[in-house]
């Protein structure tokens, strides 16, 4: 029988992370977290996630630089990746559009609803 | 005169002609004499021109008798209406056949609508006059060199050395001329033209300046000179770079607050779900997020009330030593109780300093939060401590926030003053430092920074005891 899903938080706040990882943790998910584009990267090379949720502004390594770098990285570009941020929702054209790289699957925008964020990780992760 | 071949020409001039003898009494007149001016006989030409009994002075008629030569000059006379009129004498002598001078010819023709003329050309010449001088802009006249020929008064006071010198280095301090350039273009194809230019006065201020082109074509349409106008539009630039930057700060705030009511929601969950499944650890963890999220909210209002407020400090004296320490004893718990060594070197002898209290406080507070800051997040070192220093000098001091956090690189060192730019994993605004240097620069201080990538920061904050009178006089636009 296989475990649990595994989810990859990608925030720079500290506090968004323990908040995703305590409410994903709580619907019976693993949850990793990395505070940049950098540290996710090197985490999923050690150990592939099921699932990533990525915030866009940071400090370091972008979303979108990670975002980019994922989608055309043969290895991982089939993980669904979850944006979630406070930047407007024109991002979501604005990271497919620049990159000519697929649209993110899902999109949440900050302060998130906790039922759709839910909603959004179980039904990729069906 | 009545055989004279000359009397139809005497008698159809458009001109009052009349026969002078030696008594100045007319004893011949021309047609349009006699119907303007009626009966002449026996009357002397100052009684029925200029209705005295007494000569002209100056009488070039008697003056032609004297030498014999023509003479002319303008004269004021009464017209057949009754009306004041001016008219051009000219006297010319008439000599019998022994040579001697026995009458003269008075000619006299109406000026007064020429006069009329030009009395309104020279109003207008003044009007015009007055209008390019005293107009609130540049105006200019320049040759095709781009020699300023002709400056009004708001330029030869804003711009030294007008007029004669030229425009490109009058107003750019350029050795050449624009690229390109509206004044040439309108001397190549006599249409106006219109750009925006950024021009520095003789006082040194950057002046945006909308310039417009004209052609000035002389008598046979050809183009000497054009007309440079041009409107300041300083205040309108600044205006628009206002209201930028307050679209920006929108922008930076409502980003900034989803997330701190995604952490504040973090927190509020962690806090319920801690209760519900009695797990104190949780609960704790909960209310710790929600505190921290308060405090931040807190401080964003306040550096957003002193962004929006862009006051001029309000001065007073205050003992630097004191301002420092309190600043100290209240950050000291904030960084202890997350295990940040905090240490304090303030010199009991620096002596007071004109300043606004609040600000002075809300700018130290600043750079030492984010001292804490850049120790928190900072995971390559086992230890870290925040020091702050306090030294007096002669004219100025010096407040100095050190730590061993995560220091900054060359571009973040750069960007560190710029409103908005955070390197604080998303917990800033952007406006800490912003305003943080807004407020030395104010009291007529600078903050340098000295800062290492992963080694650490030293903010020096360079504050003069008396600021000078031009940072705190005029109201910031």
């Amino acid at each position: 029988m296989p475990g649990p899903k595994r989810i990859l938080i990608v925030d720079d706040e500290q506090d968004i992370r323990t908040y995703l990882s305590t409410l994903f943790g709580d619907e019976g998910y693993e949850t990793s977290e990395a505070r940049d584009g950098g540290e996710a990267l090197q985490q999923i090379q050690a150990a592939p996630p099921d699932l990533i949720t990525l915030d866009i502004s940071m400090p370091e390594k972008s979303g979108i630089r990670f975002y980019r770098e994922i989608r055309i990285d043969e290895r991982w570009k089939h993980i669904p990746i979850v944006v979630v941020t406070g930047v407007s929702e024109d991002m979501k054209t604005f990271i497919s559009s620049r990159h000519q790289v697929p649209a993110p699957e899902g999109f949440v925008s900050k302060p998130i609803d906790r039922e759709e964020i839910v909603d959004v990780v179980r039904s990729l992760l069906k | 005169m009545a055989d004279n071949p000359y009397k139809h020409y005497f008698e159809m001039m458009p001109a009052y002609l009349t026969i002078l003898d030696r008594d100045l009494r007319i004893v011949e007149a021309n047609q349009r004499f006699r119907q303007d001016f009626g009966d002449y006989e026996g009357k002397c030409c100052y009684q029925i021109n200029q209705h005295r009994s007494e000569r002209c002075e100056n009488c070039p008629a008697e003056r032609t008798f004297r030498d014999g030569q023509s003479h002319g000059n303008e004269e004021k006379f009464t017209n057949s209406l009754g009306n004041e009129a001016f008219s051009l004498v000219y006297t010319t002598p008439i000599a019998n056949d022994a040579g001697q001078i026995t009458h003269v010819m008075r000619m006299a023709t109406d000026i007064t609508e020429i006069k009329l003329l030009q009395n309104q050309i020279r109003d207008s010449r003044e009007r015009y006059r007055q209008l390019f001088e005293e107009v609130p802009c540049y105006i200019s006249i320049q040759d095709p060199n781009l020699r300023i020929v002709e400056a009004n008064r708001r330029l030869r006071e804003d711009f030294a050395g007008l007029p004669g010198d030229k425009c490109y280095r009058a107003y750019m301090h350029r050795a050449e001329p624009c690229v390109p350039c509206v004044a040439k273009q309108t001397f190549g194809d006599g249409q106006v033209h219109q750009s925006e230019e950024v021009m520095t006065s003789s006082r040194g201020d950057q002046v945006n300046v909308l310039v417009y082109t004209a052609p000035v074509r002389d008598a046979q349409g050809q183009i000497k000179h054009i007309i440079e106008m041009g409107t300041d539009i300083t205040q309108i630039r600044q205006l628009q770079s206002q209201l930028t930057s307050l679209g920006l700060i929108i922008s930076s705030i409502s980003h900034g607050i989803k997330g701190l009511l995604t952490s504040l929601d973090g927190g509020v969950y962690l806090v319920n779900t801690g209760l519900a499944k009695n797990d104190r650890a949780r609960f704790e963890q909960g209310w710790k997020m929600v505190e921290r999220n308060i405090t931040r909210v807190r401080r964003m209002v306040l550096d957003l009330l002193y962004y929006a407020k862009d006051r001029v400090p309000e001065l007073e004296t205050i003992p630097a030593q004191a301002v420092a320490e309190e600043v100290c004893e209240v950050m000291r718990g904030k960084a202890v109780e997350i295990g940040i060594g905090f240490r304090w070197e303030i010199d009991k002898n620096t002596g007071n300093l004109d300043a606004d209290s609040k600000a002075i406080r809300s700018l130290l507070v600043n750079l030492v939060e984010n001292a804490i800051d850049a120790c928190r997040v900072d995971k390559k070192k086992a230890a870290h401590l925040v020091r702050i220093g306090l030294k007096g000098y002669p004219d100025h001091i010096e407040f100095e926030v050190e730590d061993n956090g995560i220091g900054m690189d060359e571009e973040i060192r750069e960007r560190a003053f710029s409103l908005f730019f955070s390197s604080k994993r998303g917990s800033g605004t952007g406006l800490g430092l912003f305003i943080s240097n807004k407020i030395a620069q104010a009291h007529g201080g600078e903050i340098k920074i000295e800062s290492e990538l992963n080694k650490g920061t030293r903010m020096i904050v360079k504050l003069p005891r008396k600021p000078p009178a031009s940072v705190t006089e005029a109201p910031k636009v």
